[in-house]
């Protein structure tokens, strides 16, 4: 479905991400791990185009996607992102942050969208939280109406990119849960994170990235119990 | 010294509420091209187009770095003088001339307009990227992006500062006396003139202008503690 060939991306003189190569297939949870600086989020960013790759191709359905123009819309529109700080429009509640990209970039009647939305909430639990405006939501709430979001434009891969970091522990829980219950329910992901707990459940493949390289990829159980390169067991060492 | 304050209530206030009218009229109509021309102003100096941008920062300059008179008059008098001058170069005989109240408005809209562009401009600047980054990644195009999720935060965050523009651009109709417009200040010069009610007449004229800003300051109060509520 994805696939990243020999992708390089630098900010001036700094090279983040140097000949990363790798490819996603349809229903696949493909999890990044990594230290702090290693382009894990800078790889999320490029595979959306939020930041515009140096050299390398990304081929979505067979076509490279690094030279769309101003189709990138379209393509943005099949590929979902969940943030970090979550970056729900603060003038919006929970429902019309779900359905306002629905309505206003796929024509959708605002019956329908605002059903759908209702439906999208109930699912990542907050149906009763629909009226509330994102200052009145906890992170762990937030983060949930922007899956919901991101969910509504029914995208085809979903990337995550430290989806729970900003998140006080207790709230945690409930966002994995959420995401657990997408990949049982075989949505593509790609999943940026340092919550090895999740890796190693849900992950069908785990990539770990240090210095801009893609240094080892494998099955969760392979990775996490005999990593072949010695940065990956450093790494493992100091976070499990 | 004797005051007469009821012949001038009873003879100069008619004539004053003709001229609120006439105040109402230039500010509002002022005040929002002002406002369209300070979020295209914004607009233009955020766009990746450098030139442009220079430009106008230059436009911005010249008018913070001269006085409002002289620019009203500089739209009232030279403008159509260079106009008319150009034009007859060019074998066109022509007398352009425009309405004193026109040219108000066209300064203020200039010369609010590039104050306030900066106060969005700002304000744009202000919005937390990951607004934009989160409407991109929805789908939205760059362009849209800005009209739904960037310019409407921007303005709402400005209007506080847009409400002392307003009462400040109401006080500025004075300087239109000047250019012959009957507003306020003109009608009570030419009555003062007449009457010798100096005292009278400035005093009433003042209060007028209080009995139009203090309500007006009151409203942007309301309206900014409104908006401090909402999300």
């Amino acid at each position: 479905m994805l696939q990243i060939k020999n992708l390089s991306k630098c900010f001036e003189d700094l090279e983040v991400l140097k000949d990363v190569n790798l490819s996603v297939a349809k229903g696949e949870v493909v999890v990044i791990i990594g230290p702090s600086g290693s382009g894990k989020s800078t790889l999320l960013r490029c595979v959306n185009l939020l930041e515009t790759p140096t050299g390398g191709e990304i081929l979505y359905q067979g076509e490279d996607i690094t030279h769309l123009g101003k189709k990138v819309t379209d393509y943005r529109k099949q590929v979902g992102m969940v943030f970090q700080r979550f970056n729900l429009f603060p003038l919006k509640n929970a429902l019309e942050n779900v359905m306002y990209a629905p309505v206003k970039l796929n024509k959708i009647p605002v019956k329908d969208a605002k059903e759908q939305a209702m439906d999208l909430l109930k699912k990542v639990g907050l149906e009763n939280r629909a009226h509330a405006y994102p200052s009145a939501l906890s992170g762990g709430q937030q983060q949930r109406v922007a899956i919901a979001r991101a969910l509504a434009m029914k995208p085809e891969i979903l990337l995550f990119d430290e989806p729970t970091s900003a998140l006080d522990p207790e709230l945690v829980g409930d966002v994995l849960e959420v995401m657990k219950q997408l990949a049982k329910e075989g949505m593509t992901m790609i999943v940026v994170t340092h919550e090895m707990g999740f890796a190693k459940d849900v992950a069908d493949r785990v990539i770990f990235m240090d210095g801009g390289f893609v240094i080892e990829e494998g099955a969760p159980q392979d990775i996490f119990k005999s990593p072949k390169n010695e940065r990956t067991r450093t790494f493992l060492s100091r976070v499990l | 010294m004797e005051l007469n304050f009821g012949k001038a209530i009873n003879t100069l206030g008619p004539s004053l509420l003709g001229g609120v009218g006439i105040v109402l009229y230039i500010t509002l109509s002022g005040f929002f091209c002002a406002l369209a021309a300070a979020l295209m102003i914004a607009m233009g100096r955020l766009s990746k187009n450098k030139v442009l941008s220079r430009i106008l920062s230059v436009l911005i300059e010249l008018i913070r770095g001269t006085p409002l008179l002289v620019q009203l008059f500089y739209i009232y008098y030279v403008i159509p003088t260079l106009l008319n001058g150009i034009l007859s170069m060019a074998g066109y005989e022509t007398n352009i001339q425009l309405k004193a109240s026109t040219c108000g408005i066209i300064g203020f809209a200039v010369n609010y307009g590039c104050y306030m562009s900066e106060v969005i401009r700002s304000a744009i600047l202000a919005v937390d990227s990951g607004q934009r980054e989160a409407g991109l990644a929805l789908g939205f195009s760059e362009a849209k992006v800005m009209l739904h999720f960037i310019i409407p935060p921007a303005l709402r965050n400005s209007v506080p500062v847009f409400g002392n523009y307003l009462v400040m651009l109401i006080k500025d109709t004075s300087l239109l006396a000047m250019i012959s417009v009957q507003e306020l200040l003109l009608r009570t010069k030419t009555y003062a003139s007449q009457t010798f009610l100096t005292v009278e007449a400035y005093t009433l004229l003042a209060v007028v202008y209080l009995l139009l800003s203090i309500p007006l300051s009151q409203m942007t109060g309301i309206l900014e503690r409104r908006l401090k509520r909402m999300p």
